[in-house]
Order: C-alpha cells, then sequence, then structure tokens
C-alpha cells in the first residue's frame, strides 16, 4: 500500500514524494545526487560526515540529508553558494586530516574522497595544520588496517558489528585523535578479525586493504626454477572485469589467457577443487545422516567462517564438516598427485590461489592446512598485476584451462554464489543416496540474497532439512536458533554477504556505485548460474576428471588418503575482545 | 519544630534562614530549596519539609494527562540548557504507545567549573527521585534511570542511600503507596566524557556503547533508551516538579519572565567576590548577578566579561550587562543559558586566550564522530594558538568565522553546533583583542606569554640571580651593575621576572 | 483503603516521631555542611569536633550534616539555629573555631559576630 503523496520543494522546485523516506531517498529518486560519505544503505545511519548537509527553510542548523525525513510542504536546498561551501569546507577538513599521498596509494583514482575533493571542487587548503600520526597494522596476513587514510566514516565498525557481528571494530580516544581500532588495540593478527575484508569493501579509502603479496608473486613469476601454478576461485571470474571497468561477466578464458602470460606455467580451475569438496563433503553429509556424527552438519569452505567457528562458535566444531576448502584441496592436489604426474620435488611446485578472498591468505597461514597454498592473491590484486604487466585484459584471445585439474561441473560453479554449495552437495548427495536421478536440479528456494534460506529435500523417503546462510552476523543468528532447537541436517555457511561473489577480495565499486550493492552481487551471481546452466556437467560426481583423480590416486571419497590430503580440524580458540550476546560470555 | 505544610512556602525556607544579605535576597531557592537545610541522608529530613506529598497528591487525585498539563502550564522548560518546554516532552512520550518507556535524569554534569547537579544531589537527593516519580507515572514509565558521572562520589553515595530508603519507605516499587503505580530507579555511572551529557550519547552509553551521538529525529521523546520512548531531563529540572505539583503551576509561572518561566541555577565562579551556587528568578539582569549576589569583582578589578553557559556558551561584554537571565534574551546577546556554569572574567583575562581554553576542551572532548566538530574545532584552535603566539595573520579571524560558522551549523550534535560560541562571541565583542594580537603583536591583558617583553629597569641591583635562571643566556651583566635583556635571545619564559627579588623586571606588551 | 495522600501524612508523622527521638527538637540545632565542596574545605574534622562534644557530655544539641548552600569560598559553613533566636551561618569554620563557636554560643548562647557570614 502506498500512503498519499507529499509536496516537497527541492532547488525550488515543487515535487510529489512519498513520506517516511529521508531527504536523500526522495532526492535520489528525483535525480538529485547529493555527495555522501558515510552513508551506506544496508547499515545503521551514522550521520557522522556531514558531507550530506542539505539547507531546509525554517531550520537554524544543516541538516544531514541521509537521516532526515521529509515532511510536507518542506523547502528543500542542495546546491546554494552557502551550502555549496559549507560541504566543500567539510570535505577539506577531511583531507587536511590526511595523507596527501594518492599517488603513491593503493587506492589512487578509485578512492570516494578523491572523487568528493573533485566534485567539490576543491583548489586550495585554507586550514591545513596538524595530521593525525597512528601506525600501520600490517601484522595480519589477511588485512592492513593504516589509521592515517581512515576519515572515521564508521562504515568498517558499523560493518564488522551490524552485517558481520564480529564486533572487532571501534572507536579509540576523542577529538583529533579518534581513531578505529581491534578491541583492546590488539594487533590484528591476534584480534577477533575474521579476515573476511569487508571493512576493505565499504572503506571508502585505504584505511583498510588487503595484505598486498603481488611483489612476492612477480618475483615467484620470475624464478624459472619453480613451476608455477594457479588456480581462481569461481567467483573471480565474475567480477574481475569490474576491475576494468566492465559489468559483471564471465572472463574465465580471457583470465586463463591473462595468467599464462603473466607467466604461470599452469592454470588450474579452482572449480575442480569445488567438485572435489562436494565429493567429500556429500559422502560426510551422507555418513552423518546415517548416524555416524553430528548435526547438522556444517559446511567449511569459507575462511572466515573458520575463524569466526573456532572463536565465537567453538561449541559448535564437531558440527562442522572436515573438508578442506576447494582452494587448499586444489593446492594438497597440486603438490601430491600433479607433482608425481610431472615427476618433480612439490617444494619446486609454488601453489598460488586467486581468490575473490581475503580471509583465504589467512587460511593458506593455518598450520593445520598441510600442504598448503603458497601464496593467495585476491581479484584486485591480479587485476592490477594484470594491468601492470600491461597486458590488455580483456581483450586478448581466450585460452582454456590446463589439463587433468582444468574441468569443472556446473555445480563447481556456483559454489562461487550464497547457496551454491548447498546447491551443489545436493546434486551429489541425493543421488549417491538414492541412486536415482535428480530432475530438477535447480535449488532456486537457496538462491538469492534473503539472509537465512531454508529448504527441504526428500531423499528415499527420509525429509532433509538444510539451510543457508550467508554474512557472518545471519550465521550467528542461525546458530543461536540450532543452538536452541535444531531441526536441520545440513547448514551451508558463507561468511560474505552474498557469498564468495562478495568477498573481501573483489573489486571496488565503481563511480557512484554502492560497495556491496545488492544488485552487482546479483549480477555476478547470475554470472555464476548461468555458468552452470550451459555446461553438460553439471553433477560434482559427474566430473570425468574427479573420477579420474579418485581411480587413480585418492581412492574412494573419505579414504584414508582422502583424509589425509583433503580434511582438516579446527581449535576452540578464545575469543579476545569483546563478544555482545555471547552464549560463552553469557 | 516547624510544622509541615504551614504557611511558610518552600521557597521562603531558605529565607528565613540565611536572612537579607544581598547575596541571598536576590536569589529565590525551588530546585534547591532544601539544599543547606536538611540533612540529605535522611529521609526523615526530607519528608518533614514536604517530601513525597507532590507524589501523593498525584497519586490521590491527578490523572496522568493532568499532571502534565500541569507541568505544561507551568511554562517549566528544560533546565539542561536548551530550554525544551519540559511539558510538552512528556506529552510526547505519553502519547506512544510502549509497554516499556523509561525515565533518565541526566547527571553528567561536565561543563568546567559547573557543579550545580552535583550540590543539587548531594544536598537534596529525594526531590530527584520524586520529580522522576512523577514523570513515570505521568508518561507511564516503571523505570527510571540516573546518568551521573563517576567523579561524583558522594553524589552517588547519597543517591544511592536515598533510593534504598525510598524503596524501604514504599516510594519506590511495586504499587507505590498502594495505588496501581509501579516505579524503580537504578544508577549508571559515567567514565567521565562531557560528550555523555548529550541526550543520545547518554542513552548509548547506558546500552553499553561508546558515548557517541545519533542523528536526531527520532527524537528520544519517540525512540529513546534501547529503543523505548524516553524522557530525558536534567537534574534541576527534576529538582523542580515536586514543587510546581505542590504549589501550582500558576504560582510557579508567576515567577521569571514570559517565556521564561521559575528560577534557575548557576555556579557562579571566576573573578567574583561571591563564587558560588545561586538560584535567581529568571529575568535577574547579569548586573545583579556580578555586583549584588557575586559582590562584584576582587582587588578593584575592571569586569571585562562573562562567560555564560559553559564551554558551549559565549562571552558577553559590559554592554550586555543589563541583559536579562532567561533564555531568550541571553540567545538574543550571543550566549546561551545554558545548564548554569557562569564564569566572571576581569581585566586580567585575554579574550584570545579565553576562547582557546574553552575550544581546547571541547576539541579534547569531541566524541570524534562527525567532522565539522572532530576536525574543525582543532583547525580553529590551531589558528587560535597560532594568534596567541604572535603568529597570527591578516585573515585569520575571517578563518575562525567561517569555520565557526560552518561547525556551528554543520554538526551533528549540541556539543559541535555550540563549540564555536566562545570563539564567534569573543570576536564579536572584543574583535579589537583579537586585531591586536594578530597586527600589533600585542596582548592587553599581558597574558599571552609569547607577545610579552621582559625589561630590566633601574632597580635592578645586579644579584645576577636572572643571569643565572636564564634558560636562553639572554640576561647579561657585570654584578652590582644593571642588567640587560637580548631581546632577540629571550624565549619568554618569564624565569627571570619570576625569581628577581627586587621587582626589577617588568612584562609589558609593547 | 487508604489513598497515597493519607499514608505519606501518617509517613511524616511517624518521620517527625523518628526525627524527635533523635533528639530534633533540642533547643540548639547545629547543621554541618557536608557536601563534596565543604568536606574538601575542611568539614570533615569540623563535624568530628561536634561529634567528640556530644561525647563529651554536650546536652540538648541536634547536630546533623546538611547538603551544600552555595558559598563557596566561605566553606566550611555551619549553621547554628537556637530556638527562639535567629539562625546564625558561620562561614570558614576551622577545628578551632569550632570548638569557639561550641564554647561561646552554644553553651554560652553568644554568637560570634566576626565569623557570621553575613
Amino acid at each position: 500500500m502506498t500512503a498519499k503523496n507529499i509536496a516537497i520543494y527541492i532547488n525550488d522546485k515543487p515535487y510529489q514524494v512519498q513520506p517516511g523516506q529521508t531527504i536523500m531517498q526522495a532526492a535520489d529518486l528525483l535525480g538529485f545526487h547529493i555527495p555522501r560519505l558515510c552513508y551506506h544503505p544496508k547499515l545503521s545511519l551514522e550521520g557522522a560526515c556531514r558531507v550530506c548537509i542539505v539547507e531546509v527553510e525554517g531550520m537554524r542548523n544543516y541538516v544531514a540529508s541521509c537521516a532526515f525525513p521529509v515532511t510536507e510542504g518542506m523547502k528543500i536546498h542542495t546546491n546554494t553558494e552557502e551550502i555549496r561551501r559549507a560541504r566543500r569546507d567539510i570535505v577539506e577538513l577531511i583531507l587536511d586530516n590526511h595523507p596527501q599521498d594518492c599517488h603513491i596509494c593503493e587506492r589512487d583514482s578509485n578512492c570516494e574522497l578523491q572523487r568528493l575533493a573533485h566534485t567539490m571542487g576543491m583548489k586550495k587548503h585554507h586550514f591545513s595544520g596538524d595530521r593525525k600520526r597512528y601506525e600501520k597494522d600490517v601484522s595480519s596476513v589477511s588485512v592492513v588496517r593504516d589509521p592515517e587514510k581512515c576519515i572515521l566514516c564508521g562504515r568498517c565498525v558499523r560493518m564488522c558489528s551490524e552485517i558481520q557481528k564480529v564486533h572487532n571494530l571501534g572507536y579509540a580516544h576523542r577529538g583529533f585523535k579518534t581513531v578505529v581500532i581491534p578491541a583492546y588495540d590488539m594487533p590484528f593478527k591476534d584480534s577477533v578479525c575474521t579476515a573476511c575484508g569487508q571493512c576493505i569493501n565499504v572503506c571508502p579509502t585505504a584505511a583498510f586493504v588487503e595484505k598486498n603479496y603481488t611483489q612476492e608473486l612477480f618475483q615467484v613469476l620470475g624464478d624459472s626454477s619453480k613451476i608455477k601454478v594457479a588456480h581462481f576461485a569461481p567467483s573471480v571470474r565474475a567480477a574481475i572485469g569490474e576491475a576494468f571497468g566492465m559489468e559483471p561477466k564471465n572472463l574465465e578464458k580471457e583470465l586463463v589467457a591473462a595468467l599464462r602470460k603473466l607467466g604461470f606455467d599452469y592454470v588450474f580451475d579452482t572449480q575442480f577443487g569445488a567438485d572435489l569438496t562436494i565429493m567429500e563433503e556429500a559422502h560426510e553429509l551422507l555418513a552423518r545422516i546415517s548416524g555416524k556424527g553430528k548435526l547438522p552438519m556444517i559446511t567449511s569452505c569459507s575462511s572466515a567462517w573458520m575463524k569466526s567457528l573456532e572463536q565465537f562458535h567453538p561449541d559448535l566444531i564437531e558440527n562442522v564438516s572436515s573438508c578442506k576448502s576447494p582452494m587448499s584441496m586444489m593446492s594438497a592436489i597440486v603438490k601430491t598427485y600433479f607433482a608425481d604426474k610431472l615427476q618433480r620435488n612439490p617444494a619446486d611446485i609454488v601453489s598460488v590461489g586467486i581468490m575473490c578472498c581475503t580471509a583465504k591468505k589467512y587460511e593458506a597461514s593455518r598450520p593445520e592446512i598441510v600442504p598448503s597454498t603458497d601464496i593467495v592473491v585476491t581479484t584486485r590484486e591480479i587485476a592490477w598485476m594484470i594491468k601492470s604487466a600491461g597486458i590488455s585484459f580483456p581483450n586478448i584471445p581466450g585460452e582454456s584451462f590446463d589439463q587433468i585439474m582444468g574441468l569443472s561441473s556446473g555445480a563447481g560453479a556456483i559454489f562461487g554464489a550464497t547457496g551454491g554449495v548447498m546447491e551443489a552437495a545436493l546434486r551429489t548427495a541425493y543421488e549417491m543416496y538414492t541412486g536415482e536421478t535428480l530432475e530438477n536440479i535447480e535449488f532456486t528456494e537457496i538462491r538469492g540474497l534473503k539472509g537465512i534460506k531454508e529448504a527441504q529435500v526428500v531423499m528415499n523417503g527420509k525429509e532433509i532439512r538444510v539451510a543457508v546462510v550467508h554474512g557472518l552476523g545471519n550465521t550467528a543468528e542461525l546458530l543461536d536458533r540450532v543452538r536452541k532447537d535444531n531441526k536441520y541436517h545440513f547448514i551451508e555457511v558463507m561468511g560474505c554477504p552474498g557469498g564468495c561473489v562478495g568477498g573481501g577480495g573483489q573489486p571496488y565499486a565503481g563511480l557512484n556505485a554502492i560497495p556491496l550493492d545488492e544488485d552487482a552481487l546479483r549480477k555476478r551471481a547470475e554470472v555464476l548460474y548461468s555458468i552452470d546452466r550451459v555446461k553438460t556437467i553439471r553433477r560434482s560426481h559427474e566430473n570425468p576428471h574427479v573420477q579420474r583423480l579418485y581411480k587413480e590416486f585418492l581412492g574412494k571419497p573419505n579414504s584414508e588418503k582422502a583424509h589425509h590430503l583433503l580434511h582438516t580440524h579446527y581449535h576452540a580458540k578464545e575469543p579476545r575482545g569483546i563478544i555482545p550476546d555471547h552464549p560463552i560470555v553469557k | 519544630m516547624e510544622q509541615p505544610g504551614s504557611d511558610t512556602h518552600l521557597h521562603n525556607r531558605s529565607h528565613a534562614i540565611f536572612g537579607d544579605m544581598s547575596f541571598f535576597s536576590k536569589q529565590m531557592r525551588i530546585a534547591l530549596r532544601n539544599c543547606g537545610t536538611i540533612d540529605p541522608d535522611s529521609i526523615d529530613d526530607y519528608l518533614q519539609a514536604r517530601g513525597y506529598e507532590a507524589l501523593a497528591k498525584v497519586l490521590t487525585e491527578m490523572t496522568p494527562p493532568a499532571v502534565i498539563d500541569e507541568i505544561k502550564k507551568s511554562g517549566l522548560r528544560g533546565r539542561g540548557g536548551a530550554g525544551f518546554p519540559t511539558g510538552f516532552k512528556w506529552e510526547l512520550t505519553a502519547r506512544e504507545q510502549n509497554e516499556e518507556k523509561f525515565i533518565i535524569c541526566n547527571a553528567d554534569e561536565g561543563d568546567p567549573g559547573a557543579f550545580m547537579d552535583r550540590s543539587a544531589i548531594e544536598g537534596d537527593p529525594h526531590t530527584v527521585i520524586e520529580g522522576m516519580l512523577i514523570a513515570g507515572y505521568a508518561v507511564g514509565a516503571q523505570q527510571g534511570i540516573v546518568y551521573i558521572r563517576a567523579e561524583y562520589p558522594l553524589a552517588v553515595q547519597r543517591l544511592e542511600r536515598a533510593i534504598v530508603a525510598a524503596r524501604a519507605e514504599g516510594f519506590l516499587g511495586e504499587n507505590i503507596l498502594g495505588s496501581s503505580f509501579s516505579f524503580d530507579i537504578e544508577i549508571r555511572l559515567g567514565a567521565g566524557a562531557f560528550v555523555c551529557g548529550e541526550e543520545t550519547a547518554l542513552m548509548h552509553s547506558i546500552e553499553g556503547f561508546r558515548g557517541m551521538p545519533r542523528p536526531r529525529p527520532p527524537f528520544p521523546s519517540v525512540q529513546g533508551l534501547f529503543g523505548k520512548p524516553t524522557v530525558i531531563n536534567n537534574v534541576e529540572t527534576w529538582a523542580n516538579i515536586p514543587v510546581i505539583i505542590l504549589d501550582g503551576a500558576e504560582w510557579f509561572g508567576s515567577i521569571g519572565t514570559e517565556k521564561s518561566k521559575g528560577t534557575k541555577v548557576f555556579a557562579l565562579a571566576g573573578m567574583i567576590n561571591n563564587t558560588g551556587l545561586v538560584e535567581v528568578p529568571m529575568g535577574t539582569t547579569l548586573r545583579d548577578m556580578i555586583y549584588d549576589i557575586g559582590g562584584g569583582i576582587p582587588n578593584g578589578k575592571k569586569f571585562k566579561a562573562i562567560q555564560t553557559g559553559g564551554p558551549s556558551g559565549g562571552c558577553l561584554s559590559e554592554q550586555y550587562l543589563d541583559t536579562k537571565i532567561d533564555y531568550d534574551s541571553l540567545a538574543q546577546a550571543g550566549s546561551i543559558m545554558g545548564s548554569g556554569g557562569m564564569i566572571v572574567i576581569d581585566e586580567d583575562s585575554c579574550m584570545v586566550n579565553i576562547a582557546k581554553f574553552f575550544l581546547e576542551f571541547t576539541q579534547n572532548e569531541s566524541c570524534g564522530k562527525c567532522t565539522p566538530c572532530r576536525e574543525g574545532t582543532k583547525r580553529m584552535l590551531e589558528i587560535l594558538v597560532r594568534i596567541t603566539e604572535g603568529k597570527g595573520e591578516q585573515g585569520d579571524i575571517e578563518k575562525l568565522e567561517r569555520l565557526g560558522t560552518t561547525i556551528k551549523k554543520a554538526s551533528l550534535c549540541g556539543l559541535g553546533q555550540s563549540a564555536p560560541n566562545p570563539v564567534l562571541s569573543t570576536i564579536k565583542n572584543f574583535r579589537v583583542e583579537y586585531e591586536e594580537h594578530i597586527h600589533q603583536k600585542k596582548c592587553r591583558s599581558n597574558f599571552c606569554d609569547y607577545l610579552l617583553t621582559y625589561t630590566v629597569t633601574d632597580k635592578c641591583v645586579g644579584c645576577t640571580l636572572c643571569r643565572r635562571v636564564c634558560p636562553s643566556a639572554a640576561v647579561t651583566g657585570t654584578p652590582k651593575l644593571r642588567h640587560e635583556i637580548d631581546q632577540m635571545k629571550c624565549i619568554k619564559c618569564g624565569l627571570c621576572f619570576k625569581s628577581c627579588k627586587f621587582s626589577a623586571i617588568t612584562k609589558t606588551s609593547h | 483503603m487508604a489513598t497515597p495522600h493519607e499514608i505519606v501524612t501518617q509517613k511524616r508523622a511517624a518521620a517527625l516521631q523518628r526525627l524527635a527521638a533523635r533528639g530534633y527538637d533540642a533547643p540548639s540545632k547545629v547543621f554541618i555542611g557536608m557536601a563534596t565542596c565543604e568536606i574538601a574545605a575542611g568539614s570533615k574534622e569540623v563535624m568530628e569536633v561536634f561529634q567528640e562534644a556530644l561525647k563529651g557530655g554536650l546536652k540538648n544539641v541536634y547536630v546533623s550534616q546538611k547538603g551544600c548552600f552555595g558559598r563557596c569560598n566561605l566553606e566550611p559553613t555551619v549553621d547554628v539555629i537556637k530556638k527562639g533566636k535567629k539562625p546564625v551561618t558561620y562561614g570558614k569554620v576551622t577545628v578551632d573555631r569550632a570548638k569557639e563557636i561550641i564554647e561561646k554560643h552554644i553553651i554560652g548562647g553568644k554568637a560570634i559576630a566576626e565569623y557570621i557570614i553575613k
């Protein structure tokens, strides 16, 4: 039902708008883009940056358009001389307390502050003076925090606490010295940071960036004594085009070609690893359903979830699948099976994961995971390397993956979207359990961006209830429900909003785009689903190269060898930091 | 023994006790009626002074809307500084349909030099409890919270004892005085952040978060503590409520000016003979405050300015001395009522330095959330520091005005919106002092060290002490002969001036 | 059932009785400022003088504390209220002055003019 329209005036022009929205929302719909910085549609209203101020007749002060509701007869001015100057002053104040080193900054040309300064028409520094001084925190293998670049918009703080409910980030000190830090000012590596990298995604500047391994990788690529093997995740091919100004699109073949041009000897598909994961995971599920192990079984391929589990949900460790992530399975197979094939010492092989994820860098550093991935770079890092190496991506002839670990099913492709792992697992588990062919293999009810999704599948007359959750905040909510009253057999968890397509290593949002915009996430996911649709092999267990791997090397799913190479374990970690609403703390 | 409910009106009691000396004769004590006349730790003392009679009155003979009407009629406005009509505030909360509502007493008094709330709670804690109870009944709330700063241990202790005593007597708890009304109060301690006096920051703090304000609307009356409708008033406002109920809105409305009713408590401080806590009817002039109640400026010094409203307020010069103390007159003059800080400044104080002092305070206490307050006040402070160090430049005043206006109009909360006031008001009223600092490198009050010149006069006996203490070897001279200061080497530390036993060194500003 | 008003009236009557039992009706009443500011100025020591005096046999005097009444620069303050006489407030009361007040005013019945803050 729509309410009766109300009349407002923007810059003296009358408009009819729906009541109950903010000035900014109304203005957006009418085609006025009021500049903004701390505002994010998915996060709570902060009202902190004051960039979106407008003049409202009859109000003593300027009004933050992000938070103030429209009222009947309201006369709003977005562009007067006075408000433009006030806004420019505010952006200038932000800029004056920010390192003036754009040309050596990671986010040069892709920085919201830079763009804003340009839009404001800043020509001069009127008020420059002291600048806050803080050390860079480079302790974490995933996330680098540079407080000097922080402009205190608070998007990371809200992302970390409201969407991810990790509550790692908060403000410290007051006034000019205000700074965003992990609880108790711990080094990032010791904090409760799950390495999901969502703070990087929402940061307008370079206050949060991934730990950059591009120089190390260039060095390795120049080392002729090594065999350089790359494998990239499903979501990388869907989103990498965005780093080159394109819409989400499948650039798999172009990326394979570019990686070879960069100097990789072999380019494999992490989707192969995904198929392998499904083989192991589906078996594990069926074993648990038949009474061997705890239910519900929870997926384990999201690295941020892995850390979150150990810190915040250690009571559920036994519920989580022991399967390694597709990336780690890939590296394990590369350094054993593939090394055997090449008849090379595994130590000569460098396994490089190209991931949409910052937490995968953390996963690769976990001592429990051996053999591990040697270098993990994000979509953003590889995009930069391709640009830096002068490769005319994406306008290059496409190439195919190297064989042996280059063939994948449609099930492996959809791994990158929330619900995809579940869907892939159900396709295989159903057929393994019932021995029948699953007719309708598209589980649309677990696709999409709803926080918690549910489905039921009947296998041999037994109802299997599953749930799918994305974002660590939704995960915590679902797990609380499970603790109270579990009705599920199988739960898929992806730590990032939208799943891996919304990973912390994906390209930054473009001009005037909103980080983690749902439309953008949907488009990326759609790329993966369309890859699945056109594949002839859409079930992991039908992947002939996976079958060959088991036949030649691993034996059966969950065999001793498979267990040794493809499975891992978890340890409860004492959470350090403040965790509100936590069952253990309570 | 003085009989309770006798004809002696409460507001005359202190008068009766303290007589008619000028400090008291111009005062009128409503909020502080019991402060300094009863034992704050004894509920018996409070009961004897008509305590909890107002509560009994509303529970016996008034409906909640009638209570709100009475407060509205009285014209009482919030004593925390903004002056929002109290009855109207209550009505907004009463209108909300919600099972859970809160009453908050804001006792997070943070203005430098202000101690009204502390004295009120230490002197008469029960009146705050009674005021909150009446509001709880009027708006339909069951829980009250007093947010008080941890730096007030005695006030906290007395309030705790008062709450325990009130519970024991059945004034707090279930079915109060046999009625169907239930209400209780708990205390939350603030951790020393000035910004927590701002209502939304205060509520964040109670909720367990960092005390940072949030945008309004929604206002606390609709969506306050834990998202529930909340009435939040300051200590002094609460202390007025029982008297209004007992003696009537009409009587209360007869005190004060047309738009500002009743009295206001001030903490009178600075260069004044009678420093102290005073309560005067609205409409008293600043002149009466300074010369009658305050007893004038000590040591025969000349009055220069009066600062009202604490770090959020402004400095008014002599021409404003006949300004009436009420919300609107003070605002019109370019200052604010504030919560009751009142600092008298004499001719020895440098106005640029005063502005700097307050801005330093607000910059340190800025929560760091919104840009104008966090960054803007820092830049203003830098300019002020520069000016007082003799490095002021042409255009600095204009920059201060421009920044000040932007900060005032664009900041998120009251702290930022008022932070430039001390600077803007001193520029307005004492612009010449700024100009002297900038252009003539002169501080007329001989206050700004960097602008002073130290010279040795004929009184010098050549004792060599100044030469020995000078850290920059600026003093030269032979023993028993007059010494000299090399102005190029002098770093204006003032050690020679302080050490000279013969007052032979003078400091002047050009 | 009693109305809230009646209940409070009863409670006050009880309070008055309790006060009377504590000696509130004594011919001399002494109130010592015991707010934070007064304590900082030394009122605790002053209070001790009066307590000691009571222990030492001072009769017919009701000694109690009071809050701050606003004269910061003259603290600690002590009110002495004698039945039928105008109440007196002393300022800047030290231990010695307190002893003097007990002796000359409370016992002797003669206010000490130079300490009175009016």
